[in-house]
C-alpha cells in the first residue's frame, strides 16, 4: 500500500494520514482520560449493596402505590347498596345511593388502568407473593367495591313479605357475606357484559344456605357458575333472627355483570 | 320501607353488589374469603352504659364494662367502631331514650348502636343491653339481653365479653366472636419456663404449672378440657397434661427419648415429634396416650406438626431433611407428602380453622451469619400464594389462629424481649398482650 | 519537503502526547480504586470456655480462651492474661467468668459460666471419683457443629477419637451427651436439631468402640445456652454436643 501510495501524489495521502493519526491520538487520549476520571466517580459504589436486595426492594415498594388508589375507592363505596338506583324503594331507604353512582362513574377508569398496570406483576413473581398492600388491610385495597359496573340485588320471601324491613341487619349480613365470597376471576375475563342472572336459595333456621339454583341464566356459563359458587362457598349466614317465626327464608338474588 | 309494588308475598329491595373487575383483583380474593375480614365494616357505636342504681360500686364496674365492651368490638375485625369523641352528649340507658337521628347522622354516622344500663344491688350486678339498627326506626331491635352476676370486676368483664360476642355473632355472619376465648403460653417470669393462660385480650394472666423444669409448646385440647405440653425430665422431654376439670396435672404415658410439640386433631388425637426410635419423627397417638404410631421415617429432624382443623385429615409439619427447615404437608396416615416452602428457613406452621390457610414463620432470604429476620406469612394451601404479615419488626415466631379465623396471636422480639402479640389476619391492628418477663409460644383456644 | 517535515513533527508530537498521557493517566489511575482496609482496624475476636462447666464444690475447672487482634486481654477475677491460653480455677460458688479483649479495632468480650453444685453424692469414695471426674474434665472434649448441621465435621474427628479412647480406658464411666443449638431459629426445631446432634455424637462414639448403653442423650435446643452474645463466636460456642459425666 505504501509503495503504491508513493506512486501517487504524496500530498493526497498526507492529509488522510494526518487525520488518522489525529483521530487515534484523540481516541487514545479520550480512553485514558475516561479511565482516569470515571473510576474515581464510581469506584466506591461497586462493592456496596447486592443486586439481590435491590430486586427485593422494588418488589415491595413499587406495588402499593396503585393499590392505594383502590383503597380510596373502597372508602367511598362502603355503603355498597348504593347502585340499586333502578329500584325506587331502596332510594328512599338509603339516600346515600344517589351520590355514589357519580363517584363510581368517575372512578370507572381507575380499575382498568390499575388492572393493566398490575397484570405483569404476577408474572414477575416467580414466588407467588401477593405484593404487600394488595393482600393487605381489610379496609384497604381489596378493590372489591370500587366501581366496575356490576350491580346486583336481593329479595327475601316468606314471613309475610316483611322480612327485609324487620331484619334489615340480617339482610345486610347476607349481602356482605355473598360479596365477600364472590371470586371474580371465575368469570371469563373476555366477558364484558352479560344479561341478568337470577339465583335462588333458601336460608335454613341455622343460617345454612340450601337449594341453590339458577332461576334464569345470564347466558354466560362462567358467570352463572361463579354466582352459584359464591353462595355454595358459605357455611352459614348466622342463624335466622329468633323473632322470625318461619323455618326458612327464600332469597332471590339477581346480578348484572358489566366490565 | 315496605311499600312494595309487587305482591305482598314478595318484597324485593335491591342491595347492590359492586364487584371489582380488575383481573389482578383475583390476587386478594382468597384472603378476603378465607379470613372473613371482608371489605365492608359495619359502623357501630358502643355507647357508655348508664348506671341503673345508686350504688357506689357502679362507677368502677361501669368503667370496666364500657372499656371491655369497646375493646372487644374494636378488636373483632369486622367493625368500624365510632370514636367516643363523636358520641352525642346524651347517651341512652333504655330503648325509649334512643335518639336515632343524633346517632345516625354525622359525626357519629353509626349504622348500629349498642347501649344499655348496669347497676349493683346488694352484691349482685345486673346488666341490660340492646343492639339497635339505626337505619330501621320501625323495628330497630336486633338484640336484647339481660345478665346478672356477682358484683366483681371479673364478672363484669365476662358479661361484657358475652355481650360483645353476641353482637359479633349476629352481625358477623354467624361466626362466633372471640371475646371469651383464652390463650395459653409459656412464661419464664417465675424463674422457670412454665405454662400460663390469659384472656384473649391479655387480662387475667395465670400460672398453671409449677414444675420447676423447662415446659414448652402448650396446646389446648379442642374442648378446652386439657392442655398438652412438653416438659424436660431427667430421661428426656415428655408430653404432659394439665387438666382443667381437675385443676392439676394428670398422669400421661412416658415414652422415653425427646417428645416435643404436641398438636390436637379435631377428634382428640395428638400428633407429636418423638425420637424414641432414633431420629425425631412425627407420630400420632390417641388423646389418652395409647396406640402411638409413626408417620414419618427419615433423619429429619421432623417437628412441630399441626392438624388441618377443618377436616382432621392432613398434618403440616417442619422437616430439616433437606438442610434448612422447610414446611411439608401429608395425609393423617403419613402418605402423600408434599413440600410447601422451597427455600429459606420456615418453621412453626399453624393451620387455619377453615382449613384454607397456613400461617408460619419464615426467613426467606437466608444466609449464614444472619442474626434472624423471621417474619410471619400467610399462605393459601391450594394455590400456594402467600402474603407477608409482619415487616421489619424483629424476630416473629409461633403464629396461632383464633377460632374465628380473623386473628393471629404470635410471639415477637420487637420490643427487645420475647412478648406475645395479637393482630388481625391481614397483619393490621397489632396489640401487645404481655410485658412481664419473657413470654413465648402462644396457643389460642378452639372456642 | 516542508509538508513532509510538518507531518513527521505532528506524528512525533502525537506519539509523545500519547506516551505522556498514558504515563500520567496510568499514574493517576492507581489511586482511584479505594484502598483495602488497613489490617490494624479489624475488630478483635474472643472466645472463652470452661471445661467442665458444672463441678462439685471444691473441684476445679479449666478455663480456655482464644483471642485474635487483641493487645490487652483480661479476665475478671484473674487479671491480665495472654491472648490465648488456659488456666485452672477453683471457684467456690457458681461464677460467670468475663473475658475482655481490647485491640486497636475495638473491644470484644466473652463469658463462660461455671456452675458449682453441692458436695458429691455420699457413699462413693470421694478421692476416686474426683480423680476420675477431673480426668474426664481434662481429657474429654465437647464436639462442635456447623450451622443447622448435625453431622460431625472432619475437624472434630480428633476430639471424637480422643473421647472414645478415654471412655474405653475408663470403662466404668457413663455419660450423657447433651445437644445444644445457637440462639437463632425456633425453639421447637432447635430441640429436635439438638436431639440429632446428641445422637450423632453418640453414634460416632459407638462406632469408635464405646458400648452404647453407657451413653444417654438429651437435647436442650437453645434453652440453656453457654453464652448469650449475638456473635458468631458465641453461636459456635453453643452449637455443640456436650459430654456430661454421670456417676
Amino acid at each position: 500500500m505504501a509503495a503504491a501510495a508513493s506512486e501517487f501524489e504524496s500530498s493526497s495521502l498526507r492529509r488522510p494520514l494526518a487525520w488518522s493519526v489525529g483521530l487515534h491520538v484523540g481516541f487514545t487520549a479520550f480512553v485514558i482520560l475516561y479511565a482516569m476520571f470515571v473510576p474515581s466517580l464510581r469506584g466506591q459504589g461497586w462493592g456496596a449493596g447486592g443486586g439481590g436486595e435491590a430486586m427485593g426492594a422494588t418488589l415491595v415498594t413499587s406495588v402499593p402505590l396503585p393499590a392505594s388508589a383502590e383503597q380510596t375507592n373502597n372508602v367511598l363505596a362502603t355503603e355498597s347498596k348504593g347502585l340499586a338506583h333502578s329500584e325506587p324503594k331502596p332510594v328512599e331507604k338509603e339516600p346515600e345511593a344517589i351520590p355514589i353512582p357519580d363517584k363510581n362513574t368517575k372512578t370507572k377508569q381507575k380499575p382498568v388502568t390499575t388492572a393493566t398496570q398490575r397484570k405483569p406483576e404476577p408474572e414477575r413473581e416467580e414466588t407467588n407473593q401477593i405484593p404487600y398492600g394488595e393482600g393487605g388491610p381489610a379496609s384497604g385495597p381489596y378493590t372489591m367495591f370500587s366501581a366496575g359496573g356490576a350491580k346486583g340485588g336481593f329479595g327475601f320471601t316468606g314471613g309475610g313479605g316483611d322480612f327485609g324491613s324487620r331484619f334489615s341487619w340480617y339482610v345486610q349480613a347476607v349481602q356482605r357475606k355473598v360479596s365477600e365470597n364472590w371470586l371474580k376471576y371465575e368469570v371469563d375475563p373476555g366477558i364484558r357484559e352479560a344479561n341478568r342472572v337470577y339465583v335462588t336459595f333458601d336460608i335454613a333456621r341455622d343460617g345454612h344456605p340450601a337449594n341453590v339454583q339458577i332461576e334464569q341464566s345470564s347466558g354466560v356459563p362462567s358467570l352463572d357458575i361463579s354466582a352459584m359458587r359464591a353462595i355454595q362457598r358459605i357455611d352459614t349466614f348466622g342463624p335466622l333472627p329468633p323473632e322470625y317465626s318461619g323455618n326458612k327464608v327464600s332469597v332471590e338474588f339477581w346480578f348484572d355483570y358489566k366490565r | 320501607m315496605s311499600n312494595s309494588t309487587r305482591s305482598s308475598r314478595y318484597f324485593i329491595f335491591a342491595v347492590a353488589l359492586i364487584l371489582v373487575l380488575a383481573t389482578a383483583g383475583s390476587a386478594q380474593d382468597w384472603i378476603r374469603t378465607g379470613t372473613g375480614l371482608g371489605m365492608e365494616k359495619v359502623r357501630i357505636a358502643a355507647a357508655d352504659f348508664k348506671p341503673s342504681t345508686q350504688d357506689p360500686k357502679n362507677a368502677d364496674l361501669l368503667k370496666t364494662f364500657n372499656d371491655t365492651l369497646s375493646n372487644d368490638l374494636d378488636n373483632a375485625g369486622i367493625f368500624d367502631l365510632v370514636s367516643k369523641s363523636f358520641h352525642p352528649l346524651q347517651t341512652p340507658g333504655q330503648p325509649s331514650e334512643v335518639n336515632f337521628s343524633a346517632w345516625s347522622s354525622p359525626p357519629p354516622n353509626a349504622a348500629m348502636l349498642a347501649f344499655g344500663n348496669l347497676g349493683v344491688t346488694a352484691d349482685k350486678v345486673s346488666v341490660q343491653g340492646w343492639l339497635y339498627d339505626l337505619k330501621n326506626q320501625a323495628s330497630p331491635q336486633v338484640l336484647a339481653k339481660q345478665y346478672s352476676d356477682s358484683a366483681t370486676a371479673d364478672a363484669v368483664r365476662t358479661i361484657a365479653h358475652k355481650f360483645a360476642d353476641e353482637i359479633i355473632f349476629r352481625l358477623g355472619g354467624g361466626v362466633a366472636g372471640i371475646a371469651e376465648t383464652k390463650i395459653y403460653f409459656v412464661s419464664d417470669r417465675s424463674g422457670h419456663k412454665e405454662i400460663w393462660m390469659m384472656d384473649y385480650d391479655g387480662e387475667n394472666q395465670t400460672q398453671l404449672t409449677h414444675l420447676g423444669s423447662i415446659s414448652l409448646s402448650p396446646r389446648i385440647s379442642p374442648d378446652s378440657s386439657r392442655v398438652a405440653f412438653s416438659s424436660a425430665t431427667k430421661s428426656g422431654w415428655e408430653i404432659m397434661m394439665y387438666s382443667f376439670d381437675l385443676n392439676r396435672m394428670v398422669s400421661f404415658p412416658r415414652f422415653g427419648g425427646m417428645n416435643l410439640s404436641p398438636s390436637w386433631s379435631p377428634d382428640g388425637k395428638i400428633a407429636f415429634s418423638s425420637s424414641r426410635n432414633g431420629y425425631p419423627n412425627i407420630y400420632v397417638m390417641e388423646g389418652s396416650g395409647g396406640n402411638a404410631r409413626r408417620l414419618t421415617n427419615d433423619q429429619g429432624p421432623d417437628v412441630s406438626p399441626t392438624w388441618n382443623r377443618k377436616t382432621g385429615a392432613q398434618i403440616a409439619f417442619v422437616s430439616g431433611r433437606t438442610g434448612l427447615p422447610q414446611i411439608y404437608t401429608m395425609d393423617a396416615d403419613g402418605t402423600n407428602l408434599q413440600r410447601v416452602t422451597e427455600q429459606g428457613y420456615a418453621v412453626s406452621p399453624n393451620w387455619s380453622p377453615n382449613g384454607q390457610f397456613l400461617t408460619f414463620s419464615w426467613m426467606r432470604k437466608y444466609g449464614p451469619g444472619d442474626p434472624g429476620g423471621n417474619d410471619l406469612y400467610l399462605m393459601d394451601i391450594a394455590s400456594k400464594q402467600w402474603v407477608q404479615l409482619t415487616h421489619d419488626a424483629g424476630r416473629n415466631d409461633f403464629p396461632c389462629w383464633s377460632p374465628d379465623g380473623r386473628h393471629i396471636v404470635f410471639q415477637s422480639h420487637r420490643t427487645g424481649s420475647d412478648q406475645i402479640f395479637s393482630m388481625l389476619a391481614d397483619g393490621t391492628h397489632v396489640k401487645q398482650l404481655t410485658s412481664k418477663g419473657g413470654n413465648t409460644q402462644p396457643n389460642w383456644s378452639w372456642k | 519537503m516542508k509538508h513532509q517535515m510538518r507531518m513527521w513533527v505532528l506524528f512525533v508530537v502525537a506519539l509523545g502526547a500519547v506516551a505522556f498521557l498514558a504515563a500520567c493517566g496510568g499514574h493517576r489511575k492507581l489511586p482511584a480504586p479505594p484502598p483495602p482496609a488497613p489490617p490494624e482496624a479489624q475488630l478483635p475476636t474472643a472466645s472463652l470456655a470452661a471445661n467442665p462447666n458444672t463441678i462439685n464444690a471444691g473441684e476445679s475447672t479449666t478455663l480456655t480462651w482464644q483471642t485474635t487482634n487483641a493487645t490487652d486481654v483480661s479476665i475478671d477475677g484473674i487479671g491480665p492474661v495472654d491472648p490465648s491460653g488456659s488456666r485452672q480455677v477453683t471457684p467456690a460458688t457458681s461464677t460467670t467468668y468475663h473475658l475482655i479483649a481490647k485491640g486497636a479495632g475495638g473491644t470484644q468480650d466473652a463469658t463462660a459460666r461455671v456452675t458449682v453444685s453441692a458436695a458429691p453424692a455420699a457413699g462413693q469414695p470421694p478421692a476416686e471419683n474426683l480423680t476420675e471426674q477431673e480426668l474426664f474434665a481434662k481429657n474429654v472434649r465437647d464436639i462442635y457443629f456447623d450451622y443447622d448441621k448435625a453431622d460431625i465435621r472432619a475437624s472434630e474427628q480428633p476430639s471424637v477419637q480422643g473421647d472414645a479412647q478415654f471412655l474405653q480406658q475408663h470403662s466404668s464411666i457413663h455419660i450423657t451427651v447433651e445437644g445444644y443449638c445457637d440462639e437463632r431459629g425456633s425453639t421447637e426445631y432447635n430441640l429436635a436439631l439438638g436431639t440429632n446432634r446428641a445422637d450423632a455424637v453418640k453414634n460416632a462414639l459407638v462406632q469408635a468402640g464405646v458400648a452404647g448403653d453407657r451413653i444417654k442423650t438429651f437435647s436442650y435446643g437453645k434453652e440453656k445456652p453457654f453464652c448469650t452474645q449475638s456473635t458468631e463466636a458465641c453461636w459456635q460456642e453453643n452449637r455443640r454436643g456436650h459430654l456430661v459425666y454421670e456417676k
